[in-house]
């Protein structure tokens, strides 16, 4: 009974820092629209600032604590409250791009500058045991406790009772009246931000000391914070800080009653996105509300080149493709890494560009292919190209069954949603006899006729293999099913007023997706001839979807040249540095090169008025301007006497037969 | 003084006002018509901040406001009751007004509202989403009233509404022009603003088509100004 309640403690302390994360969270995302993924990322830039100061410096840790939780998160909030503005007028997806390439970046950096591996904090709040009821709790728990408790609650206060507080509800309402009644939005958001920056910052310092300074595992602070925005259904802070203290205590308890058991051994880490996902597929939907989801990506046709040049690219291309072997020598298999990553990018474009709906869970897809291609091949001796097709159709029904909360919901909460499930797959199934096993790693052949199991042969087995995959993604989303995906992504409700069945289409996109990346997750295994989860975590899924947009900007995002250059960046590029340091910040310079490229592109300038985007920021920042456009549409647009240039997706449509 | 001094005003790479003149007087009614789509809201969205003039200005009292955010003319005295329902759904109609209320206390602001029309009174506590249209309406025109603005600019405010809440609305107008508050009044029941009205103002296709006194007004030209034809 008293280990019981040693645990519910321990999940109480720790579950009281996800609650004040969470808060943060969800004041910034209500208040500003902008689901910030890197709210994780401020505790890590908080806590490594606070071991810089009180551990490597050796200042006094109040004076550490102070400086980390209110000067960075004004600094911090600044920064963000500009980010976002920013980010109003931007496509939900570009948003989530944003704050993801964000994550990436500070994680990076902090990997750059302090090494991966994870340091101790010696505890700074006295840990002398106290006795409470019979029960022996550490003075430091108390304290943590206490300052998380009261901070939730004055916050909530200070919500409910000023004025200010009045404003950041009334802001999510309607910036525009706001700004009419004499109350600057912007003010309004700047101070949400700063207060949801200082909340990730506190609970980042106050949990170095049980967790340790691990950049990673800071960062996914935002992962725990997500599951208590959940239960507060992305609103309601109150019930966020008692979702925060749920987390904490059954991850603790699950901690403490599944340890024995390997099969459960990745629930505790696992608990935040269960209820996440629980959340996000049982509440009722329109509780769910999105803050400014009326912003859609407009998807825009795939820029068609000319016959010529796209007979002469395409035929240098396939000439350098087949002579490859002879011009890179030993460096062979980066390069066959590169071309099977030219199918992921393919199928993680059909989602993302073509049918506009984000999915973080790609990683998890190609992971489920590479084990299935193992039992398959392996377990089961089906033949090599066999194993390889079943290993994509094995990888289906995972895709439909990530699809069941797309059908429900869209943007932001799909791209969660997705996010937990890779998570959710990551930490219960990779290392259970379905996946990879308790040891992690697979066996997994390469075809053993014609000498295709050398580097070389294998090189043109895969080659051969993304030729055909690249023939279907391009009949795909150059054919009536990707006009209608555009369509679907422009305005789902026309197209089922023309009688498409948007739903079918949602599932049928994620199955084509995922066994694209099955196969893709294969291909791989033979590479590698032995598969594990590495390069399978959600973080990779997160980095493919950077990589995915960066690579996609030169080119206007036509999928082949897209895929090809991202296949290019994350596989061959890195191997070509030999810089350790400028390697290492690699990935930090595709989480910059993301979040610039969210910042520059794809403003959705024929709804939000770019006029005022550019002349009046001050006024409708944030998704004001975005709302104001939304309820300006009938009465202006409508009105005005110049008729709108039909959308790309509307013109393709009227030759579709539906 | 509120003037508009040859504004160009429009979204993108869209003009919808051109070159527009427009004048309010301290304390008078200026009637602003104008067929669909001729730009009476781009006019009120510009003469209240939320849309700025690409070229010309907005004068208020002379000083140039054609860059202010809508909160600072707001304190400036210029109010805007935008078309639609103008009040936070979320919050509860006693909310509403404390957002309003910056130079009186709320109690004031509640006071002066309920003055206004007295069934506001009875529901303080309502959230203002699920009261009626009219009862909305009726809190977005006390929520420019409480602050007691000098220029009140009101975008369609009888719109899809019962003729009996028109009258009292309507009502309220007189007592606000009475007042001495200088109304911008685009309204649909035109005969009922040049009642009202001490100027009048015709906007087509985003220009001034007639500026001058309501009785100068040839019913006949104002009709082939909404139609676009000679009748």
């Amino acid at each position: 009974m008293s280990e019981f309640l040693i645990y519910v403690v321990a999940g109480l302390v720790t579950g009281s820092l996800y609650g004040l994360a969470g808060m943060g969270l969800v004041l910034t995302y209500k208040t500003s629209g902008i689901f910030n993924f890197a709210h994780g990322a401020v505790a890590t830039i908080a806590a490594f600032c606070f071991y810089t100061l009180y551990v490597t410096l050796g200042w006094p840790w109040p004076i550490a604590l102070v400086l980390c939780v209110l000067g960075l998160g004004v600094l911090l909030g600044v920064l963000l409250e500009r980010l976002g503005r920013t980010l109003a007028s931007v496509s939900p997806a570009m948003q989530i791009v944003a704050t993801v390439g964000l994550l990436i970046a500070v994680n990076g950096l902090t990997v750059t500058v302090f090494g991966a591996e994870s340091r101790s904090v010696p505890p700074f709040l006295p840990v002398d045991n106290l006795s409470l009821g019979g029960l022996n709790v550490g003075v430091d728990q108390v304290i943590v406790f206490l300052i998380a408790l009261s901070s939730a609650v004055g916050l909530f206060l200070f919500f409910r009772t000023t004025t200010l507080g009045l404003s950041m509800q009334a802001v999510v309402d309607d910036p525009a009246l706001l700004s009419m009644g004499g109350t600057s939005p912007v003010r309004v958001r700047l101070i949400s931000w700063v207060i949801g920056a200082s909340f990730a910052c506190l609970s980042g310092v106050l949990l170095v000391p049980t967790v340790g300074l691990d950049a990673t595992i800071l960062t996914l602070l935002v992962v725990q914070a997500f599951g208590a925005g959940a239960v507060g259904l992305f609103s309601s802070l109150p019930l966020t800080y008692a979702g925060g203290l749920l987390i904490g205590v059954l991850a603790a308890l699950s901690t403490a009653y599944t340890g024995s058991v390997s099969f459960l051994a990745g629930l505790p880490s696992a608990v935040p996105f269960l209820v996440l996902f629980a959340v996000l597929l049982f509440a009722p939907k329109r509780r769910l509300v999105e803050v400014g989801g009326q912003l859609r990506l407009l998807a825009k046709a795939p820029p068609s080149f000319s016959p010529p040049t796209k007979a002469v690219v395409g035929g240098l291309s396939l000439v350098v493709l087949v002579a490859l072997p002879v011009l890179v020598g030993a460096k062979l298999p980066i390069f066959t890494n590169g071309v099977i990553f030219v199918i992921i990018f393919l199928s993680l474009h059909l989602l993302v560009r073509t049918s506009g709906q984000v999915s973080l869970a790609h990683a998890s897809f190609a992971a489920v292919g590479a084990a299935g291609f193992s039992h398959l091949a392996v377990d089961a001796g089906l033949p090599w190209l066999l194993a390889v097709l079943g290993a994509g159709l094995v990888t289906v029904p995972v895709g439909a069954l990530v699809a069941v909360p797309a059908i429900r919901l869209s943007g932001l909460y799909l791209a969660v949603a997705t996010l937990g499930f890779g998570i959710l797959i990551e930490r219960l199934l990779f290392g259970t006899s379905l996946m990879f096993g308790a040891a992690l790693s697979l066996p997994a052949p390469r075809p053993e006729v014609l000498g295709l199991d050398s580097d070389r042969g294998y090189y043109y087995v895969v080659l051969a293999l993304t030729l055909v995959m690249a023939g279907l993604a391009t009949f795909v989303i150059r054919g009536r099913l990707g006009r209608m995906l555009r369509a679907m992504s422009d305005s789902p409700t026309a197209l089922s007023t023309l009688g498409a069945g948007v739903n079918s289409m949602r599932v049928l996109v994620f199955c084509i997706s995922a066994f694209m990346a099955g196969i893709a997750g294969a291909l791989f295994a033979g590479l590698t001839q032995s598969v594990g989860a590495v390069g399978f975590s959600f973080f990779a899924s997160l980095t493919w979807l950077t990589i995915l947009v960066i690579s996609g900007a030169p080119f206007r995002y036509a999928p082949l040249p897209t895929a090809v250059l991202g296949g290019i960046n994350i596989a061959v590029l890195p191997s070509y540095l030999t810089d350790e340091r400028l390697l290492s910040l690699l990935p930090a310079v595709f989480g910059v090169a993301a979040v610039a490229n969210a910042l520059l592109t794809d403003r959705d300038t024929s709804r939000a008025p770019s006029q005022e985007e550019r002349d009046a920021p001050a006024v409708l920042g944030g998704q004001g301007g975005r709302r104001a456009a939304a309820r300006r549409r009938s009465p202006v647009t409508a009105r005005m006497a110049v008729p709108a240039p039909p959308s790309p997706a509307a013109r393709d449509l009227t030759g579709a037969r539906l | 003084m509120l003037e508009l001094r040859a504004v160009d005003a429009g979204y993108g790479d869209t003009t919808v006002l051109r070159g527009v003149d427009l004048v309010v007087p301290d304390g008078a009614v200026v009637a602003l018509l104008g067929a669909n789509g001729a730009g009476k809201t781009t006019l009120l969205r510009t003469a209240s901040g939320l849309l700025n003039p690409t070229s010309g200005s907005v004068l208020v009292d002379g000083a140039d406001a054609s860059r202010w955010p809508p909160h600072r003319l707001a304190k400036a005295g210029v109010g805007h009751v935008p078309e639609g329902r103008g009040v936070f759904r979320s919050l509860t109609l006693r909310q509403n007004l404390r957002l309003q209320a910056v130079s009186v206390t709320v109690e004031e602001a509640i006071e002066r509202a309920v003055g206004a029309f007295p069934v506001l009174g009875e529901r303080l506590d309502q959230v203002a989403g699920t009261m009626s249209g009219g009862q909305q309406q009726m809190l977005a025109l006390a929520r420019g009233y409480v602050e007691n603005p000098r220029y009140l600019l009101l975008d369609e405010v009888s719109m899809g509404l019962a003729p009996i809440i028109v009258d009292e609305i309507f009502a309220f107008l007189a007592v606000l022009a009475q007042e001495g508050t200088g109304l911008l009044l685009v309204e649909q029941y035109v005969t009922r603003a040049l009642e009202l009205a001490d100027l009048v103002y015709v906007l087509n296709r985003g220009e001034v088509a007639f500026a001058g006194e309501p009785s100068e007004l040839d019913s006949a030209e104002l009709f082939e100004q909404y139609l676009g034809v000679t009748v």
